[in-house]
């Protein structure tokens, strides 16, 4: 028994703490203003993100499309044209002299229009870039055997080739690259705008109610104040908590509270001095006198 | 015979039709800290969020006209004909005038967003601050003593059941006060009407008049206080 005693009672605690369980005091109050908030900020998120990803999508295309112009040096062993092989051509017939065709040939004929091939000047010399107009053969005279004349093929130096390979794949996978590498930013840039959209939604929600709170936190007091002063009750009203709004609001009820009391205690006054007057006059048990006993009890009570 | 006229205890209901106060611009900013505040909250954080939007579509689109600004550029360095010259002169220009437009786009859109919502905003927390300006009213004069007949809130106002509690408390006191005027008042008719009953003696009955006298006086200011 004596272990369940009551402890000695400190005086008591005024110093209520803001709590997370007791955030959401005023729901209508608090979630309207609450959920604007939220709202207009995920209109934007939402509005202006996907405007930023339609831009984004349309510059790394734009990117892309700049890499993937970027010719990468080619390897000339894969891209040249490879000698065809050899294939020595037999005549069937033997063949006149061949110097006095080539002279019949280089003499130009009497009778003979001037065409366009022979408007050509003698010194004139197929162009560089133009296709050889003839194919050279080679003249076996014992075996009366034609072969083609084969350029003179050297394969390239080892160096050279895998310098021509290495800068060819270093090239393309530098391309490659860039290509991930724009992906990858406009994936980063989705992801940001995603992540932040989220982390903005959750903390303004958060911000949101307890920023409310600390105006539906001083109504929730006051509104309490209210249903005892509705009883009848007017005890001691309590100052804010700190960082409270409506502090000034505060301060007007309690002054109403303090005209209230006044009211009761001005009552209080005149009833004690009618009473006491009336009991001296010998009129102390009148029942008048004992309702007005009661009404003074019960004001009195009321201030405690 | 009583000679004291019984004081007029009002009754709870309103007398006459009040005035019909309506939203006027002039007074919608009540509670400059409390509706700044929140103004301030959620317009500086939209303009956050425009202004940073803004600038990464702005990025994105200049990085577009760079890229394609680079390619002409090259094109150009290739081919010298005259299209490809006009095409590297003109569509720089042109995107660069584009990309001007939408900067000023976003910046008028941004600031026409910033009006709109620090106006709604403005009615929005006025729609909390005027219930509550409304009571502070009746705080004062409550304070001077005054428990007068409380209206009722305009219609779209908010903290709708805070201000039917403030109203059913102010109710009750105000009730309690007018029923406590008319006990006095009647105790104070009997008292006056056994005034022959008692013992008397002079001194003491002086006395009870004149305390009687005083609280007549007072229920009848009370009266007053309660109109």
């Amino acid at each position: 028994m004596a272990d369940q005693a009551p402890k000695p009672s400190a005086a008591p605690d005024r110093s209520y703490k803001r709590s997370w369980k007791n955030l959401l005091i005023n729901k209508r109050y608090q979630l309207r203003f609450t959920l604007f908030m939220v709202g207009i900020a995920m209109l934007l998120m939402t509005g202006l993100g996907y405007r930023v990803m339609t831009k984004a999508i349309e510059a790394t295309t734009v990117s892309k499309t700049h890499v993937l112009g970027e010719v990468c040096p080619t390897i000339s062993l894969l891209t040249e044209d490879v000698p065809p092989p050899v294939v020595p051509m037999k005549l069937d017939e033997p063949a006149p002299d061949p110097a006095a065709p080539a002279k019949a040939a280089d003499a130009p004929k009497p009778d003979a229009k001037p065409d366009a091939k022979a408007d050509a000047k003698p010194d004139d010399k197929p162009d560089d870039k133009d296709p050889p107009r003839h194919v050279k053969v080679q003249l076996d005279e014992s075996s009366l055997t034609l072969t083609p004349t084969v350029p003179v093929w050297t394969p390239p130096l080892a160096t050279t080739f895998v310098d021509e390979i290495a800068a060819h794949w270093k090239c393309q996978i530098s391309q490659e690259h860039q290509l991930y590498m724009l992906d990858l930013g406009r994936l980063r840039i989705l992801l940001v705008l995603i992540g932040s959209g989220l982390l903005l939604v959750f903390g303004l929600a958060i911000y949101g109610i307890k920023m409310t709170h600390k105006v539906a936190g001083p109504l929730f007091k006051v509104g309490l104040y209210f249903t005892k002063m509705q009883h009848g009750k007017l005890d001691k009203v309590y100052n804010l908590r700190k960082g409270d709004q409506l502090v000034d609001f505060y301060e007007h009820f309690k002054t109403a509270h303090a005209g209230v009391v006044q009211l009761e205690k001005d009552d209080i006054v005149r009833l004690k001095a009618v009473i006491a007057a009336a009991e001296a006059a010998g009129q102390g048990e009148h029942a008048a006198v004992s309702e007005l006993r009661d009404m003074l009890a019960r004001k009195e009570k009321a201030l405690e | 015979m009583s000679n004291i006229a019984a004081p007029n205890v009002p009754p709870a209901v309103p007398q006459g039709p009040r005035p019909r106060y309506k939203r006027r611009l002039s007074n919608y900013l009540l509670d400059k800290k409390l509706q700044l505040r929140y103004v301030l909250v959620v317009t500086i954080l939209s303009g956050i969020i425009a202004g940073s939007l803004g600038y990464l579509i702005y990025q994105q689109r200049h990085t577009g006209s760079e890229s394609i600004e680079k390619d002409l550029v090259e094109l150009a360095a290739k081919f010298h004909d005259r299209q490809t010259d006009d095409l590297r002169e003109n569509i720089p220009a042109q995107m660069a005038a584009e990309d001007r437009n939408d900067v000023f786009t976003m910046i008028g859109v941004g600031c026409g967003l910033v009006v709109i919502l620090t106006g709604y905003l403005l009615i929005m927390t006025h729609k909390v601050a005027g219930p509550l300006f409304k009571i502070s009213m009746y705080f004062d004069r409550m304070a001077d003593g005054r428990v007068g007949v409380v209206t009722a809130l305009r219609k779209g106002d908010m903290l709708q059941e805070f201000y039917q509690s403030f109203r059913d408390m102010h109710e009750a006191v105000r009730a309690r006060f007018v029923d406590d005027n008319a006990a006095i008042e009647k105790a104070l008719a009997a008292l006056r009407e056994s005034r022959n009953q008692g013992d008397y003696r002079g001194e003491a009955h002086g006395k009870l008049d004149e305390e009687l006298d005083v609280l007549e006086k007072h229920v009848a200011q009370r009266s007053k206080q309660l109109a």
